[in-house]
């Protein structure tokens, strides 16, 4: 999962950031103003987007209502210093999905950017079921058939975003673009290399493939 | 209704001035009655004399003497009280006198006179005639010659006064009468009159924080006595909605302005127990912390600063007062800042016009020029330079000019820049350390002591501020 976080505030952005990369296995980019993540926002697919409301150039009001005015669907939480209703009302009516009051706690930051994240794949649970594979998205556990399985960072964000769109074709650019923060150099051939890896942690020694490569197309995660 | 009311004191002034014509009304109403019944009295008394005059015969022997037919003496005036009266002759003396004569009264010829008077507890209206001719006519000369008559006639007054008093009576009631139904109206007058300010009560009464707005019933506005008290009221109340908004804005900005680093602040701490951590990363957290705190105790100092900077504004606290020399005083501010523009390697260059005495706080003044002299470095590139200007406008009028060579401050943000929490481009100013309160500070101060301040400015040119303070000319 890719998420953008716009917050002028430098040390803020960079302590969410460093919390979504550690506990969530997040790839995270970060936008200083109103412009910059509008631009990063138009022109990357992010699986959520945290969003200040007071922001240099253009408001985190503005830009919300950009993002939802060309149509995109992103879902996009707001942090403010304001709670009183009217403020909220306004924010969740202009297209916000979310809101959290500064100073907020990290760990509820975490939560609800996940829940927002499974949410804009259309899931509901935390835990995510393909057949006889659980993928827990809370506490990061894969097990499959009761066996807990071991996964590097990379794998598993490969895994958690096939999980949340089971049975769906996901291309190698898609994968590319929702693992990687602009920071990261992109490698296609990293893809296969992690595709390999979960194939024989999840799929070796069992009767059901879980892993199907579609040659020219991508990879499917079903029964 | 309460003892000091409009409405009473408003009837009381009607019923008043109301009894006053009453009463006057009835005292004309009498004096012209008796005025009236006195004259037409007159007459009777005239005729009535004229006719005695004609009761006065010569004798037939053609000497010119004369005698009184008491044959046809007329009726008294009022049948139940007779009346009195004496006839003289200029010759013949006495000729006659009423049968009913009031003892211990003496009357004697004279000039046309009629007056009152009272015999024997009996008040008369007297009237006196000389030179009346004899009406009776003989032929042939007279010997003697003619004589002429003087006459008193008296007729007792009682029946007139009664009339008169009968008359006030009759007039006192219908006035009084009268004055109890003017009273009437005047009070549902008056409590219909008042009923506007009910109006205007029960609508001031619905003000409120929520909703400013005193809404009048059109009629009731345009009510002469209405009108003003409205329209003070309304303005009472914009000045004071503007100072509302302005404090709940502060409150919200101030609220926004803190949460910020509270929530950097939090956010530092929570990432460090994330996890386990290396010494040097929560070294690194700490140092980070410490930093976070001591920006949000800058933001505190400098907005308790201002919340005194607009108490002293408001003339609440006034202390320490003593008279001060801009030209020291804006001295020692450069000197605070010079450690800070050295190190931006800008020069500041004061230019000063003889002595401009002031009294005030010396700190409060400092603490302006200050704010203004650390804007105008930290806007200007390094190696610039800030001219600072102090002349005398007027005979009792300072003025200091601050003038950078720096970024400028684009059109459309110059008129927010004094107020709280403005910081125009916030990525700009962030990065110079500023929370948008210096200039307000300087506002408020340069306000407390009577002053203005301006900002003029070129973007890419530089900045121009301009205070002017009223002198100490005593």
């Amino acid at each position: 999962m890719r998420l953008l976080i716009v917050e002028d505030e430098a040390r803020l952005a960079e302590n969410i950031a460093r919390s979504l990369r550690e506990t969530a296995a997040y790839a995270v980019d970060v936008a200083a103003d109103g412009e910059a993540g509008l631009n990063a926002i138009e022109s990357n697919p992010y699986d959520a987007v945290i969003l200040d409301l007071m922001l240099p150039k253009l408001d985190g009001m503005q830009v919300l209502e950009r993002v939802r005015q060309s149509g995109r669907r992103t879902p996009i939480l707001v942090l403010t210093a304001r709670d009183d209703k009217e403020s909220v009302i306004a924010l969740l009516n202009a297209g916000a999905d979310d809101y959290l009051t500064k100073p907020f706690d990290l760990g509820e930051l975490l939560a609800r950017a996940k829940a927002l994240v499974r949410r804009g794949k259309g899931q509901a649970s935390a835990a995510l079921t393909i057949d006889d594979l659980q993928v827990n998205t809370a506490d990061r556990t894969v097990s499959r058939n009761g066996r807990a399985i071991t996964l590097t960072a990379m794998e598993y964000r490969v895994l958690e975003y096939l999980a949340h769109r089971p049975g769906a074709v996901v291309s190698k650019k898609e994968l590319l673009e929702h693992l990687y923060d602009y920071n990261w150099e992109k490698f296609s051939n990293v893809i296969e290399v992690y595709i390999s890896g979960l194939r024989r942690k999840l799929d070796d020694g069992s009767s059901r493939k879980l892993i199907h490569t579609l040659r020219n197309q991508g990879y499917v995660l079903r029964a | 209704m309460q003892p000091n009311s409009i409405q009473r004191r408003l009837i009381a002034t009607v019923v008043l001035s109301q009894s006053l014509l009453t009463a006057g009304l009835v005292l004309t109403g009498v004096l012209y009655t008796y005025w009236r019944l006195l004259s037409t009295l007159d007459t009777s008394m005239q005729a009535r004399a004229l006719s005695l005059a004609a009761l006065v015969r010569y004798n037939d022997n053609a000497t010119g003497d004369v005698y009184f037919d008491d044959t046809m003496v007329p009726p008294s005036i009022d049948p139940a009280r007779p009346d009195v009266f004496a006839v003289w002759a200029n010759r013949s003396g006495l000729l006659a006198r009423s049968d009913i004569w009031p003892s211990n009264v003496e009357l004697s010829p004279g000039g046309d006179q009629h007056w009152n008077a009272k015999w024997g507890h009996v008040p008369y209206h007297v009237l006196r005639m000389s030179n009346v001719p004899i009406l009776d006519r003989v032929e042939g000369p007279l010997s003697k010659g003619p004589q002429t008559l003087s006459i008193i006639y008296a007729s007792p007054t009682v029946r007139l006064r009664q009339q008169v008093r009968a008359a006030g009576i009759i007039i006192a009631v219908a006035s009084l009468v009268l004055l109890v139904l003017m009273a009437k109206f005047a009070l549902r007058g008056v409590g219909k009159g008042l009923a506007p300010l009910q109006t205007l009560a029960e609508q001031a009464a619905l003000v409120s924080t929520q909703d400013w707005e005193l809404r009048l019933p059109e009629e009731v506005e345009q009510i002469a006595e209405i009108e003003p008290v409205a329209r003070s009221m309304k303005e009472t109340l914009a000045r004071l909605q503007r100072s509302f908004v302005q404090q709940r804005d502060f409150l919200a900005n101030a609220a926004h302005e803190l949460k910020t680093p509270v929530a950097v602040l939090k956010s530092t701490l929570q990432s460090l127990l994330q996890r386990p951590r290396s010494s040097d990363e929560y070294r690194t957290g700490l140092n980070q912390s410490l930093e976070d705190i001591e920006r949000l105790e800058r933001l505190l100092q400098w907005m308790l600063r201002l919340a005194r900077a607009e108490q002293w504004a408001h003339g609440a606290l006034r202390r320490n007062l003593e008279l001060i020399d801009l030209n020291a005083n804006c001295e020692e501010a450069i000197e605070r800042v010079r450690s800070l523009a050295r190190s931006r390697n800008t020069q500041i260059v004061l230019s000063r016009n003889g002595p401009l005495l002031l009294r005030g706080d010396p700190e409060d003044l400092r603490l302006v020029w200050t704010n203004l002299l650390e804007n105008a470095v930290r806007y200007s590139p390094e190696g610039s330079r800030v001219e600072v200007d102090l002349a005398q406008d007027k005979r009792d009028l300072a003025r200091l000019t601050f003038k950078d060579y720096g970024v400028g401050i684009p059109s459309e943000e110059l008129p927010h820049i004094f107020e709280r929490f403005y910081r125009g481009d916030p990525s700009r100013t962030r990065a110079t350390g500023g929370f948008g309160l210096g200039l307000a500070i300087a506002k408020a101060l340069v306000e407390a002591y009577g002053g203005t301040i301006s900002a003029e400015s070129t973007p890419g040119k530089g900045t121009c501020m301009t205070v002017q303070l009223p002198l100490d000319t005593g």
